[in-house]
């Protein structure tokens, strides 16, 4: 995945590009405004790019992207195909190539003022930059198993702790099998892109041998799908956002799947409130919760719950 | 019967010469035919498979023989490969190519080459509706042709015909 970023601009841009590129490792997001200096945000601080591309604190030397090269940009991003992305721009990101997540925002187009036709005039971008943590489960995944069957699993946890990394890393050994279990087949909904990563139908995140994903389809619809399709030994899906999907879910449980999940908050007590389900239909779907949270600025494991009981 | 043999290949000459000008006449009609089927793949493919231009160009290459598909083939490996081109460079390069060697107008492989100097939309159907005009105006070229060329193919054959009695009547 090293250096793919600098796939995402043209040509004749690519020479300024290169310095960031080789330091792709350490950058989280390029943030891309018309008219406006580059900002990029490496390794927790946020640097300003000069004139030659390098990283730099001070903004009187930052170089500014025009609204035209933004558009070229983006017409480069999607291929010289905006059309082909219109569902996408209409939510505003897409993801590309290395599994980075292009987020856009401009002037929005609606439709009877209601619903979003699309954005134009773009002249934001926001690059977020993949970065695949392979072994991230490593701790967690031994006590997610009970005799060589996985345990359905909740990853709860604010923004930016990392439930997503964790997800696709589980996904990745349990789909392959490990020291605790045998290789499953796994059917993942990515409604947005973020498990895989997909670009055109392939995965650019490794998600495991035995794993079909199901590309920006909405939970709920995606998961009775790859049920009747793929019969799937374990269904996994990011950000569990509402009723339906939940139901959606117990359907898949009721089938004999094992659930991997992930939601937002901060305790398990906050997540069934959110849903006003009862307690025990939570445990009746999710044997295991895993609790993330930060510390010293750390992503870090802050509880494994299995039935109601609580360990650190 | 030496003089016989004489009037028969002068005869047999005119006559295919007639039939190379027929040839010449309908060359242009059959690449601008080819042209607009090609435009129309590109439009079937944009609207059911809603894939990006090089995408589209690599299944039109799967479905099109000759020196066009050979040519959209190449678009799609030299998008693949990323080097950073836009897709109406490479478009350009290789399609001028093989649009040289065809019996055709500039004005015709203007026509073809505009929707890729036009840049793209956001939105399918203003870009399909953009490939369709370029369609279309070659679908119009190519039937006024057609048209035009009854006359003038049965023409082409009949004075390379006729003038072969006449240089044979002139040279007996």
């Amino acid at each position: 995945m090293d250096n793919t970023i600098i796939q995402l601009f043209p040509a004749g841009r690519r020479g300024f590009w290169e310095y960031t590129a080789m330091h792709q490792k350490f950058v989280r997001e390029i943030r891309l405004r018309a008219d406006r200096p580059i900002v990029v945000h490496v390794d927790g601080r946020e640097v300003f790019l000069d004139r030659e591309g390098h990283f730099t604190d001070c903004q009187a030397e930052a170089a500014v992207i025009t609204s035209r090269e933004l558009a070229e940009l983006l017409e480069h991003i999607c291929h010289y195909s905006l059309y082909a992305f219109e569902d996408e721009l209409r939510q505003g990101f897409l993801t590309v190539g290395g599994g980075h997540r292009v987020g856009v925002a401009g002037q929005a187009v609606t439709e009877d003022g209601k619903s979003l036709r699309t954005i134009k005039n773009i002249s934001f971008i926001n690059i977020r930059v993949a970065h695949e943590i392979k072994g991230a489960a490593d701790r967690v995944i031994p006590r997610m198993y009970d005799g060589g069957s996985l345990k359905s699993t909740l990853i709860i946890s604010p923004p930016g702790c990392g439930k997503t990394t964790l997800l696709r890393d589980l996904i990745r050994q349990v789909s392959d099998g490990n020291k605790w279990g045998h290789g499953m087949t796994v059917g993942v909904v990515d409604e947005r892109s973020e498990i895989a990563g997909s670009f055109c139908g392939k995965p650019q995140n490794d998600v495991g041998m035995r794993t079909d994903v199901l590309d920006a389809c909405p939970k709920s619809l995606g998961m009775m799908m790859l049920l009747r399709a793929m019969s799937p030994d374990v269904i996994a899906i990011d950000e569990l956002g509402n009723r339906e999907e939940l139901e959606a879910l117990s359907r898949a449980a009721a089938c004999g799947c094992r659930i991997l999940a992930t939601a937002h908050g901060e305790s398990r007590e906050d997540v069934i409130a959110r849903f006003d389900v009862s307690k025990a239909v939570w445990r009746q779907l999710f044997r295991m919760v895993i609790i993330l949270g930060k510390e010293n600025g750390n992503c870090v494991v802050k509880a494994m719950t299995e039935g109601g009981e609580t360990d650190a | 019967m030496l003089k016989l043999a004489g009037a028969c290949m002068i005869l047999t000459g005119c006559f295919g010469l007639g039939f190379w000008y027929r040839r010449q006449f309908t060359g242009r009609v059959r690449a601008l035919r080819m042209m607009c089927d090609t435009l129309s793949l590109l439009c079937s493919e944009i609207r059911y498979g809603r894939g990006t231009l090089p995408e589209c160009c690599e299944h039109v290459a799967d479905r099109l023989a000759g020196t066009l598909g050979n040519a959209f083939r190449r678009i799609a490996d030299k998008m693949q490969e990323n080097t950073g081109e836009s897709f109406a460079q490479v478009f350009e390069e290789c399609v001028r190519v093989p649009l040289k060697d065809m019996p055709l107008k500039e004005e015709d492989r203007e026509e073809f080459l505009r929707f890729v100097s036009a840049g793209t939309f956001g939105d399918s159907q203003m870009q399909l509706a953009l490939i369709e005009q370029s369609r279309e105006q070659l679908d119009v070229r190519a039937a006024a042709l057609e048209r035009e060329n009854v006359e003038k193919c049965r023409m082409a054959v009949g004075l390379g015909a006729l003038g072969g009695l006449l240089i044979i009547l002139v040279l007996c």
